[in-house]
């Protein structure tokens, strides 16, 4: 925990100019609010108590006080904006670093981490920071310097009595360490208690079915309610602690201060040589009141800084995860061949999901792979995307291993036009283009390739129709079709198709079909097919089986014999009876 | 403010506790007004030379003893006053949960899990802030408010209250303005919020993407600027609220200026004391408090307001299916279901019509038929998760009406489509029914559901956590774990809602062999989807479209061209396929 505070600390001393600048504000600030009190004891003390009227001095005093008013609230403003700024950077930079980071780790990380517990680190967790800075670290360096300038003007005023009220200060850290130490725990424990209530309830809502046709509601009711009065009574606890310990701890204190003050200045009016000045007192119990404001809005901020440096834990775990290193010696694939040689794939270690897969591609090959859900092809192209790193095995893009090429070539040289195409918010032009920078007449080039052209121009606003969330205004062909363009837009040499789901229109399949033909020769076409009819001609079918390939050949090869391949396809010459119902099935893999 | 008079049967509840918190305010409310007080009286005896030992003693015994008194006071109020509004929050949300313990499977479709999470966390904890810190700025607010302006005017000088107030009414309306700002920049930067939100989501789900098009520098840009403009949005916030502090002290400080100005005034006039002008500036710093409490309250019993409107609609409504029935016996496992026509809302096409089926005691049905068909739509029927006039539905010749919801599912053990796992031991999770059950009786309905090795090969066995903090578990051995499950109640009707679907076949064959000799002359109404699953039925149903198209044993159907027939060959083909031949 101290290191993760150090760390965040040091993220704010990169604004050095701003700190000082807020610094020097602060402490103009201060010194106008300080003066206050002390030009008021100087009217009580030189004009009022001895009645002199010498109104040029006044005057004098009054202007003073106004300026130091203005001035003081000016810088005061002027302050919080600065501290404000920093924090809100800070935030800021290390928002960017995590999610920079973040889009850079390996894909293998996104398997085992949940996605939604992903994005509250990114921003949940981040805005806990921002508390850290904001209402934590700012509050407690204006608070210190209100508190040392309001002990400063103490001293000026009787030094004797500042060390009085300066005895205030070790008993308040005292009773911060103490509150620290008795309320953590039961802090957590309300945290705790708390995430176990909407645990439950979350649970309670989702299989109430089940507790129901169980007959287990009165258990289930039970069981909450001692949960939540769980949570009520470490609530109580917390109560209880803070009523002791917080504000009217600091109340208690301050009476206290007050009483020893009144009876030291008694103690010197009473004494012969003693002559108290009113102005002083006035001042001192003005002082006073200051004092204790700031230690109350220091204590009170004690649980958010608890929270925030948790939260900031999480965000620095996950920046320090590690990345995949780029190749030391990146190498250039000589042509747009490739060559899978796996032994053995494995995504846990445990359960083989690729075994002996040997296959070569010539460049300009038309390659087909199918099999049924479960066989492997995926995966097969998740390896040579480099999504995963191979343990046992290689795979080689025009001779060169993929560890030795560098990503950006890779991905210059491979497109994939993905099972479920990602679609951003923005128009059909932009979609193809995302960032490359290529003119208007290359996307229509690309869409026209797709075989997507003709569906834009009826389209009202063509290539400039804005899509809705997830191309919600596309069907799924032109989606995919879409997504066919984008790949394409970027002329790859090896294209890779994925292909959506059995469930395509048979309009779809013609399109598609027909843009792959015109490819057929220009790149290697590498297809992934749950329709056998869309790579029926390719020149050569591969058929996956539990991860092995168990057929190989062309589709009049594959026809000949009775086998896997043939099987699959008199099985797609039928249609399913269980999914023919009034309702679309729901999707299932 | 409705919201108070909507809460008044908590407060009448809980009068003890608000009645102690108020006392405690009240005594609070006067102790710290004593101090300013003694201080002006220390003061002009000090500079009217009249001190003695014996009076200082005194009047620091006083200011000792009134913060004592203080301390206790609010120690006891916090606690009785945060405690009690902790109560209501406990109340409303055990009402909540036993509320949805009622409620027919339709209210949370219908709702939404988000939705009802959100009613009875985010909206418990806003009524908690109303019950607790808004009653405490209203009453305790107002009451130091009076209690200053009463002891400014009275004991010391209405005419200087009113020349040191000048500056409050000018401060309000300045305070008032920043709220309106706030408000609106407060939004903003929520709604930016939410937006870098929806960035982080969709460059997750598009991960794959983003690596295969080499896009990550692209996003980086894209989702630095949107948190560019998020911190704008909040600095745009910290503008405003930087405003607050400033304006504060500003109409503090000119406050002190002309109560000193008009003070002095007054003393040369000789109608106030040096001691009195203290203890007026000193209570003057009392009237802070008052002043943002107003605020803070308002907005406080806005968001207590809509938020227990939200809660009260949802403990308002009534389940749609009743509880009326008297029938308390068990009854022999026969079924007679007769249907008329069922829809499940009154302008759709209807999902059950015209089907009558008459299952013998001891026997075992088969459904099938298509997506959509209405298979789930008739078990829901039979358990009463769904209902409808024109269905006849009988259990022992008694129509279901009749038996309490209790005695009913008493009789029937339901294996769901999507099974759900609780977060706790596997052990739990199968005796979930039957909490009393030994440790035999589980494992040996483990092992009739072919989970019990599975079960053992877990680092902790049986006592394996599952769920959310547990392990996760396969779709079929989730499945297999609900059959155990449903098997531990030893129910006289076990219905299996495509229950075997994530299992492969050799495994429901043996589920199902066992399942037979343990169910000898219990009822057993399997629907599903592969065949193979009801071979043995003594009567098969396919529905299509909510009609019974088909009807008979295994090989009867077989032996008629029809859906049956073409399904058991698509399926077999599929098989092979499936393994690989």
């Amino acid at each position: 925990m101290k290191t993760t505070f150090a760390r965040l600390l040091r993220y704010g001393l990169a604004y050095r100019r701003l700190l000082v600048e807020a610094l020097l504000l602060l402490a103009l600030a201060t010194g106008g609010t300080v003066l206050g009190p002390y030009l008021i004891k100087v009217f009580i003390d030189s004009h009022l108590t001895p009645g002199n009227w010498a109104w040029p001095a006044i005057g004098l005093l009054l202007g003073i006080y106004l300026v130091a008013q203005l001035v003081s609230a000016a810088a005061f403003f002027k302050q919080a904006i600065r501290f404000n700024r920093i924090a809100l950077d800070v935030v800021q930079r290390i928002r960017e670093q995590v999610f920079s980071r973040v889009m850079r780790l390996p894909v293998s990380f996104f398997d085992h981490t949940p996605t939604g517990s992903l994005i509250s680190r990114i921003t949940n967790d981040t805005e806990a920071i921002k508390d850290l800075y904001v209402n934590v670290i700012s509050v407690v360096i204006q608070n210190s310097i209100r508190m040392t300038g309001i002990l400063i003007a103490m001293a000026f005023l009787d030094v004797k009595l500042m060390l009085v009220c300066l005895a205030l200060i070790p008993v308040v850290i005292g009773v911060t360490w103490l509150y620290q130490h008795i309320s953590t725990p039961v802090f957590q424990r309300v945290r705790t208690l708390l995430s176990d209530i909407n645990a439950r309830l979350n649970e309670g809502i989702q299989g109430m079915g089940v507790i129901q046709l169980m007959n287990q509601q009165s258990r289930f009711a039970a069981a909450f309610r001692e949960t939540s009065t769980d949570h009520y009574k470490a609530k109580i606890r917390n109560v209880l602690i803070d009523g002791f310990m917080l504000r009217a701890l600091v109340d208690l204190l301050y009476m206290m201060v007050l009483a020893a003050l009144l009876f030291s200045f008694g103690w010197d009016a009473l004494s012969p040589s003693g002559a108290i000045q009113i102005g002083v007192m006035y001042a001192f119990l003005n002082y006073l009141g200051q004092l204790t404001e700031p230690i109350i809005d220091m204590i009170s901020r004690m649980n958010m800084f608890q929270q925030a440096l948790v939260s900031a834990d999480r965000v620095f775990k996950l920046m320090d995860e590690e990345i995949e290193a780029a190749p030391e010696h990146p190498e250039a694939p000589r042509d747009a061949s490739v060559e899978f040689d796996i032994d053995a794939f494995s995504y846990d270690g445990k359960t083989s999901v690729l075994t002996d897969v040997k296959l070569s591609i010539a460049p300009g090959d038309f390659v087909g792979i199918v099999g049924h859900t479960g066989s492997g092809k995926s995966t097969l192209i998740s390896l040579l995307m480099g999504f995963y790193p191979i343990q046992l095995g290689t795979v080689t893009i025009g001779g060169v291993p993929l560890s030795r090429i560098d990503a950006a070539e890779r991905t210059r040289r491979v497109g994939l036009v993905q099972q479920d195409p990602f679609l951003f918010s923005g128009t059909i032009a932009d979609n193809i283009r995302l960032e490359l920078n290529i003119s208007d007449a290359e996307v229509e080039a690309a869409a026209r390739q797709a075989q997507l052209h003709d569906a834009i121009m009826r389209m009202p606003q063509g290539y400039q129709t804005l899509l809705t969330e997830r191309g919600g205004n596309l069907s799924a062909g032109q989606r995919q079709l879409l997504s066919l363009a984008r790949t394409l837009a970027r002329k790859p040499d090896i294209l890779i198709l994925d292909e959506a789901t059995a469930n395509i229109d048979s309009h779809t399949e013609a399109l598609i079909q027909r843009s792959l033909m015109l490819l057929r020769g220009q790149v290697t076409l590498i297809a992934i097919a749950h329709r056998l009819s869309t790579v029926m001609q390719a020149d050569q079918l591969v058929v996956l089986h539990q991860g092995h390939i168990q057929q190989q050949g062309t589709h009049r090869e594959l026809m000949r014999v009775e086998g896997l391949y043939r099987h699959m396809y008199e099985l797609q010459q039928q249609k399913d009876p269980v999914q023919l119902g009034e309702k679309p099935a729901p999707a299932t893999e | 403010m409705s919201v108070f008079w909507k809460l008044r049967w908590f407060f009448r509840q809980q009068w003890r506790r608000y009645l102690v918190a108020v006392i405690a305010l009240v005594i609070v409310g006067f102790a710290v007004l004593v101090p300013p007080w003694i201080t002006g009286r220390v003061v002009d005896a000090i500079a009217q030379e009249t001190l003695t030992m014996r009076a200082l003693l005194g009047y620091v015994g006083i200011v000792l003893g009134i913060a004592v008194v203080s301390y206790a006071m609010r120690v006891i109020w916090r606690v009785a006053l945060f405690g009690a509004s902790y109560e209501l929050a406990n109340q409303l949300r055990q009402q909540i949960y036993s509320h949805l313990t009622r409620q027919p499977s339709s209210f949370f479709q219908q709702h939404g899990t988000g939705d009802l999470m959100a009613r009875s966390t985010n909206d418990i904890q806003a009524v908690e802030m109303t019950a607790g810190e808004a009653v405490l700025a209203l009453f305790d607010g107002a009451l130091t408010g009076l209690l200053v302006l009463t002891v400014l005017v009275t004991l010391i000088s209405w005419e200087l209250t009113l020349i040191a107030l000048i500056p409050w009414p000018i401060v309000g309306y300045f305070m008032w303005r920043f709220g309106q700002e706030l408000h609106e920049s407060f939004r903003l930067a929520q709604a930016r919020f939410s937006d870098l939100n929806d960035k982080v989501q969709e460059s997750l789900a598009g991960v794959r993407l983003i690596r295969a098009f080499g896009r990550e520098a692209v996003e980086d840009d894209q989702f630095n600027a949107i948190a560019r403009e998020a911190n704008e949005a909040n600095q745009r916030v910290a503008r405003t609220d930087s405003k607050y502090d400033p304006a504060i002290s500003l109409a503090v400080g000119m406050s002190f200026l002309l109560s000193i100005g008009g003070g002095a005034w007054f003393i040369v006039q000789g109608v106030m004391t040096l001691g009195q002008l203290t203890s007026f500036t000193l209570y003057l710093g009392f009237m802070i408090w008052p002043m943002f409490a107003v605020g803070w309250m308002l907005n406080l019993v806005e968001r207590g307001q809509a938020a227990y409107n939200r809660i009260e609609e949802l403990l308002h409504t009534e389940p749609t299916i009743a509880d009326n029935g008297q029938m308390q016996d068990a009854v022999e496992p026969s079924l007679s279901i007769r249907v008329e026509r069922y829809q499940h809302a009154s302008d759709a096409e209807p999902a059950i019509k015209d089907l009558s089926i008459e299952v013998p005691a001891g026997s075992l049905l088969g459904i099938v038929g298509p997506t959509g068909a209405g298979k789930t739509t008739l078990l829901d029927l039979l358990v009463r998760l769904q209902e409808g006039t024109a269905a006849d539905i009988r259990l022992g010749g008694v129509p279901l009406q009749d038996f309490t919801l209790h005695n009913l599912r008493h009789h029937l053990a339901v294996v769901p489509q999507t099974p759900f796992l609780f977060s706790a031991s596997i052990a739990d999770n199968i005796a979930m029914g039957a909490m009393a059950s030994s440790q035999e009786a589980i494992e040996q309905v483990a092992r009739i559901a072919e989970i019990h090795d599975d079960i053992l090969r877990f680092p902790q066995g049986y006592q394996t956590l599952v769920g959310e903090r547990g392990v996760t578990l396969s779709g079929g051995q989730k499945q297999r774990l609900a059959i155990a499950r449903a098997l531990l109640l030893d129910a006289p009707v076990l219905i299996l809602d495509d229950a075997l679907s994530a299992v492969d076949v050799r495994t429901e064959q043996s589920i199902l062999t066992h399942l037979r000799e343990a169910r000898a002359s219990r009822t057993t109404l399997i629907a599903c989807h592969r065949l193979t699953a009801i071979e043995t039925a003594d009567q098969i149903v396919v529905l299509q479209q909510g009609e019974i198209i088909e009807r008979g044993t295994h090989a009867e159907l077989l032996a008629q061209p029809g859906w049956y027939r073409r399904t058991y060959d698509y399926q077999q083909l599929e098989q092979a396929v499936e393994d690989g031949r």
